[in-house]
């Protein structure tokens, strides 16, 4: 909308120290554990006396629960355990916390309480000695209970139907929202266009499906009152807070350790019910309880995604300008408006960034949701934005074909240029810099697109269908306060990074932001290592623990290289002085005066005058006369700092283009190159960031061939094994060409701007744009993802 | 049912053991739970995410589909019998060099089957490679650098 | 997903398995490979009293060519089959079909027989006997006896061996003269079930075809034969005609199933167009095999 000229919050430091390390392809210090086998998941660890627990879990999709008899579980409270939603009715059941006026609550108790919502909603947990015996009784308990079955409510449309059962009564209606809101003159906007075009888009439900599932261990030891739980979260700080709230402990009793997480992706930053449920029959039975959820229940109740109906109308002149747009973004929340950011997770998300990269004036967002007979929605990388993004690059492409434009030329017309930058969009998301038009041009040069038309136009003379599908992004980052306020689900920020100095001159460095595959202890030790003169290797980070981690939000929303990598930055600039001034003291100089150069530290001018940092650090713990009497800043040894930083939101860019060839006759789409260029700013381990490119593309072409979570009309699961919930594989996947800009962030600290999701949002798009300008011969749109084959020849009409 | 428990002699990673275990027991989980060799992971336990993947008698096997009293008086290696005194082998070497993993879930099972697959196929094209990888999921990398690592493991070791 | 319990027991000798299997045929399961078995004892799908881990009977493991068969044993890995040099030149069909199914891990351990046994609908194998022809060799307390190709596959999960009999071998069919196969699938991903799938066989002589096998899979309860195009074939030549009357034949005879992966309509038409192109890959491996 507008060039933003001031009003933003500028950190004063603005700078990371950056040497040797930051910008470097370092190998990761984490590796050679996972690669032995000794790093340690959930489920690796076992505790003396542990039960194993096993959920019980409704095989219905909408129904009462009319009676669970426990009486025919064996050894039941000797060697069996089994608890029921009637046992922990008095814990208070999760909720939302999304601030928004007309939006409907559905609390959800851990375990279902009279009535199931979808088909794996956990009913009643059993718990043995022995995980097999456990299982065994989880089935004898599930043959026990009786259901008075409901009608179900299979999918939105179901939902709104005016004779539709009501997952939760109490609310009156199955729609928990809808609210429309208008940006600009629309009604002006459609009246001076030219032309108007529609797109009806039903984005797939699917999921982040993590190699590791969930899991939870959870000790309460007694006699002290204190309950350790270990669970596979993104979330450490929080989920120990939740737990405190829900369970009635006192907070500084409940540490939360999340071990090695075998990967998130946003699903595992909620509260799970099963997160609270299993700390709970810790308490009750004093003995540690560990539950590991298998592949099944995985895909059957750990929170679906990305599933919405987009709905848009666009106005436009001939030449291809957009002068407005109306989107309706309509999600499926499942059977509880989720905890993590309610059924809005989706299509509020949606339309706050659908405008991304381009100019829009004009713009009338609708969101709205509904509950059904499936597992909850929540987070998944990308959240709300990959079904945004698709739903917008495909219609550009439609209009564009419809106005005989050049698609790549309808993107520049109304794309944004970088001295518009920083830029207020529509809907009050600030972009603080980028490289819009430079990455699209950047991946067209790539696949020389002049040369990819005209072999295009040779091979259809031969009956050959190639298509290239562009897909442009904007990925909003560096989630603190201001990023989640400007997406419209404000939260508060408060992360930290500890950074200490031991008298051996080796830094230990507790953050809250917590790993799970991004490769934390290297590209935060990398910062570290640059902020201080010394060598990675004399750098160990912890995180993922409450004890020895400073509070914080954890790690989601590509957030953590910017506020981790800050904090750090931070509390080791503080340190760094806290070193000079006592090597000021030693060498009698002034601190200005000094240099750190590889762990050394000397006089500027005169070489001869130097100490290694070990030298330096036991001499400031261990050399009582260099300390101050009365308490100022030469007062304390202590070397170290613990630093916040809560930025302000930071918007990374890029463009990814695919090129395919389909089969005609079988529906089969071949992706023959898939090119990504992206600019995330500053970068700290390049390494690291082409692997997060590599998985998130991987993930959003995952989505738009081949998975998806299907119910039936009874809503009952029809995906629940890896034979049917088909995620990619190697053969399927071609080799990604990764180009990269950097325009450094003049917002945040040192630049960075954050990533790792782009990837998923914007493969999607450019897969179905690769597929529909394949099929343009044929006048193919896209409806609806996965692009199956039997999708495929629908969408030619070869099948009807 | 009365559960009878059989006796199983295993050679694990060059060492033997015997273990008591129930038939239904599958080696995965007697390797993680009775041997403590938790290296090995468990993904779907219905043999497709590769995960649980160690080597029986000189061959790749899916752990999760094979109950141990099958595997009575087998020599077996898990990842933990790779490396030489925390000395990375060539697999894993190129791994670390090619940043080959991420969350580490996928990883165990990835490296038994590039192994075998490298014994058998010591020069193996992109191709060879992404077909063999096949039998192995993983959600971080989309392979890439997965199929960079294998390909560089199989050039050091020529 | 843990198995329920079973009692195991490991014969030595098929007359031991045949013994133990006789004291509860409907309650017993015969264990080779166990890579179809046990995911589905893992999911409890299936459950059985008794599991009998025939692993350890010899005389099961071997691939032989016997005058115009293909011998392999019922305790054959896949993958051994796959990397054999015999079947690689006397029975490519196998070889290629065997390309498309699993992966290493897998194949390592399950086996031809236990694949054709296990008669999941959407497999390749069933198909590829069904295509080429032979059968299997069954064995119970009573005396040993053989079922062709074509009375061996009932209906989905289903075969003609009785609960008491165990199968020690199949024998594929050798086709002589100038014969040529195919092998052509559709599936989500490699290694994957097939959406649909088509295995030929075809012989010829004089430059026509003289006898050709069309089986489709994926598509029915069992393998199906495409006996009206096939009959309609003989004596003809592949031209734009035929072709197009046997993708016809395609379509009239078969009614698929709807699943989650692909619909009936998909599955009629990709059969016919997988038809089409087996049929002429077939005859282009027929002429160079001439």
């Amino acid at each position: 909308m507008d060039k933003v000229t001031s009003a933003v919050r500028l950190p004063k430091d603005r700078s990371i120290r950056k040497g040797k390390w930051i910008g470097a392809r370092v190998q990761r210090v984490e590796d050679p554990r996972f690669l032995t086998g000794s790093a340690k998941y959930v489920a690796d660890l076992t505790l003396p006396r542990m039960v194993h627990a096993v959920f019980v879990r409704s095989p219905h999709a909408h129904a009462y629960i009319v009676s669970i008899d426990k009486s025919v579980l064996p050894g039941l409270g000797k060697t069996a355990f089994a608890f029921t939603g009637e046992d922990m009715r008095e814990v208070p059941a999760l909720i939302d916390v999304v601030t928004l006026e007309t939006l409907l609550k559905t609390p959800q108790h851990s375990l279902a309480l009279g009535k199931v919502r979808f088909a794996g909603e956990a009913v009643a947990i059993v718990a043995h000695a022995d995980r097999y015996i456990a299982e065994d009784l989880a089935e004898l308990l599930g043959q026990a209970i009786e259901y008075d079955i409901l009608d179900p409510v299979p999918d939105v449309a179901a939902a709104s139907k005016t004779d539709a059962a009501l997952l939760h009564p109490d609310i009156g209606t199955n729609e928990v929202y809808r609210e429309t809101e208008t940006h600009g003159d629309i009604d002006g906007a459609f009246k001076a266009a030219d032309q108007s075009f529609s797109l009806r888009f039903h984005h797939n439900r699917y999921e982040a499906a993590p190699m590791e599932t969930r899991g939870v261990l959870a000790n309460y030891e007694r006699p002290d009152s204190q309950l350790t739980v270990w669970s596979s979260t993104q979330m450490p700080h929080f989920l120990g807070s939740i737990i405190s709230g829900k369970l009635g402990l006192p907070a500084q009793r409940v540490r939360v350790i999340a071990p090695e997480v075998g990967g998130g992706f946003g699903q595992k930053m909620c509260t799970s019910p099963e997160e609270i449920v299993v700390p709970w029959v810790a308490l009750q039975l004093g003995r540690p309880v560990r539950w590991i959820e298998d592949r099944r229940e995985h895909l059957l109740s750990a929170t679906h995604a990305k599933e919405q109906y987009v709905n848009l109308d666009v106005a436009v002149k001939n030449d291809g300008k957009i002068l407005g747009i109306k989107g309706e973004f309509i999600g499926d929340g499942g059977g509880y408006s989720f905890n993590t950011e309610s059924a809005l997770i989706e299509p509020a998300l949606a339309a706050k960034a659908f405008p991304g990269p381009y100019r829009l004036e004009c713009y009338e967002e609708t969101v709205a949701a509904s509950l059904t007979n499936k597992s909850p929605a929540a987070a998944y990388r990308g959240v709300g934005w990959t079904a945004s993004n698709a739903a917008r690059e495909i219609v550009i492409d439609e209009i564009a074909r419809g106005l005989d434009i050049d698609p790549a030329d309808m993107r520049r017309m109304n794309m944004l240029d970088a001295d518009e930058l920083p830029y207020k969009s529509i809907t009050g998301q600030i972009y603080d810099s980028g490289s819009y038009k430079e990455s699209l041009d950047k991946a067209l040069d790539a696949i020389d697109y002049p040369a990819f038309r005209a072999e295009q136009q040779r091979l259809r003379g031969e009956g050959r269908y190639t298509g290239v599908g562009i897909s442009c992004y904007v990925e909003q980052t560096a989630w603190g306060s201001d990023s989640s306020a400007q997406a419209g689900t404000p939260l508060p920020s408060h992360d930290n990074s500890t950074v200490t100095m031991d008298p051996g001159g080796k830094v230990t460095i507790g953050t809250s932001v917590s790993g799970h595959g991004q490769g934390h202890e290297t590209s935060l030790a990398q910062v570290a290592a640059d902020g201080l003169g010394i060598d990675i290797a004399d750098v160990r980070v912890l995180h993922g623990d409450t004890l020895t981690s400073p509070y914080g939000l954890g790690t989601y929303a590509s957030r953590s290289a910017v506020i981790g990598g800050a904090t750090v930055a931070r509390a080791a600039a503080d340190v760094r002085e806290q070193v000079l001034r006592v090597a000021g003291k030693l060498f009698e100089a002034s601190p200005e005066d000094l240099l750190i150069e590889d762990g050394i530290i000397s006089v500027a001018g005169a070489p001869s005058l130097s100490k290694t940092m070990e030298e330096v650090a036991f001499a400031a713990y261990w050399d009582g006369g260099l300390r101050d009497e009365e308490p100022g800043e030469n007062h304390q040894p202590l070397l170290s700092s613990t630093r916040f930083y809560d930025p302000p939101a930071t918007y990374s860019n890029g463009c990814v283009v695919v090129l395919t060839e389909v089969d005609t006759d079988t529906g089969v789409v071949k992706l023959d190159r898939v090119v990504v260029v992206e600019d995330c700013g500053t970068v700290i381990n390049p390494m690291i960031v082409d692997g997060q490119v590599h998985g998130a593309i991987m993930q959003g072409i995952g989505g738009a061939l081949l998975e998806h979570l299907i119910y039936d009309a009874d809503g009952q699961p029809l995906t629940t094994t890896y034979m049917d919930y088909l995620v990619p594989t190697a053969m399927g996947m071609p080799n990604m060409e990764v180009h990269h800009l950097e325009t450094p962030s003049p917002f945040s600290i040192g630049g960075i701007k954050g990533m790792g999701e782009g990837g998923q949002v914007a493969a999607p798009a450019a897969v179905a744009n690769a597929v529909a300008d394949a099929l343009a011969p044929f006048g193919a749109r896209i409806t609806h993802f996965p692009l199956s084959p039997d999708n495929v020849l629908r969408m030619i009409g070869k099948i009807a | 049912m009365a559960t009878t428990k059989h006796a199983v002699d295993l050679t694990v990673n060059g060492e033997s053991a015997q273990v008591m275990v129930e038939a239904r027991r599958t080696l995965a989980d007697v390797l993680r739970e009775e041997l403590g060799l938790t290296g090995t992971k468990l993904g779907c336990e219905h043999g497709v995410c590769g995960a649980c993947t160690v080597i029986v008698d000189g061959r790749t096997a899916r752990s999760c589909l094979m109950f141990a009293v099958q595997a009575n008086g087998c020599e077996i290696t898990t990842v933990e019998g790779l490396d030489t005194d925390g000395k990375l082998d060539f697999v894993q070497q190129a791994f670390t060099e090619n940043h080959g993993l991420q969350c580490g879930f996928c990883t165990p099972g990835v490296l038994m089957s590039v192994h075998s697959f490298l014994k058998n196929n010591p020069n193996p094209s992109e191709e060879e490679i992404r077909i063999e990888l096949s039998g192995n999921i993983c959600r971080c990398t989309g392979y890439q650098n997965i199929v960079k690592s294998i390909a560089a493991a199989a050039a050091a070791s020529r | 997903m843990k198995p329920a319990p079973f009692a195991y027991h490991v014969p030595n000798t098929i007359d031991e398995a045949l013994a133990i299997l006789g004291n509860d045929p409907d309650g017993s399961r015969l264990l080779a490979g166990g890579q179809s078995l046990v995911p589905m004892l893992n999911l409890r799908l299936a459950n059985f009293d008794n599991l009998i881990d025939i692993n350890h009977i010899s005389g099961l493991d071997h691939i032989r060519i016997e005058s115009d068969s293909l011998v392999i044993g019922a305790l054959t890995r896949q993958y051994d089959v796959a990397h054999n040099d015999d079947v690689r030149n006397r029975l490519p069909v196998l070889s290629n079909a065997l390309a498309h199914i699993a992966h290493t891990a897998i194949s390592n351990r399950g086996t031809i027989v236990g694949s054709l046994c296990h008669a999941d609908p959407a497999a390749e194998l069933p198909a590829v006997l069904t295509a080429v022809g032979g059968e299997l060799v069954v064995q119970s307390a009573a005396g040993t006896r053989t079922i062709r190709a074509n009375d061996f596959f009932n209906s989905s999960f289903t075969t003609a061996i009785n609960p008491n009999e165990v199968a020690t071998e199949v024998r594929f069919d050798l086709a002589g003269g100038t014969s040529g196969w195919s092998f052509e699938e559709v599936a989500r991903r490699h290694g994957d079930f097939a959406l649909v799938g088509v295995v030929i066989q075809m012989t010829l002589e004089k430059n026509a075809i003289s006898d050709v096998r069309i089986v489709v899979f994926g598509v029915a309860a069992t393998p199906q034969r495409i006996t009206d195009a096939e009959k309609r074939l003989i004596g003809q030549t592949l031209n734009d005609a035929t072709l197009d009357q046997a993708v016809a034949d395609v379509a009239a005879a078969l009614s698929p199933p709807d699943d989650i992966h692909a619909t009936a309509q998909y599955r009629r038409h990709v059969a016919g167009v997988l038809v089409r192109r087996g049929l002429l890959r077939a005859l282009e491996d027929a002429n160079s095999s001439a």
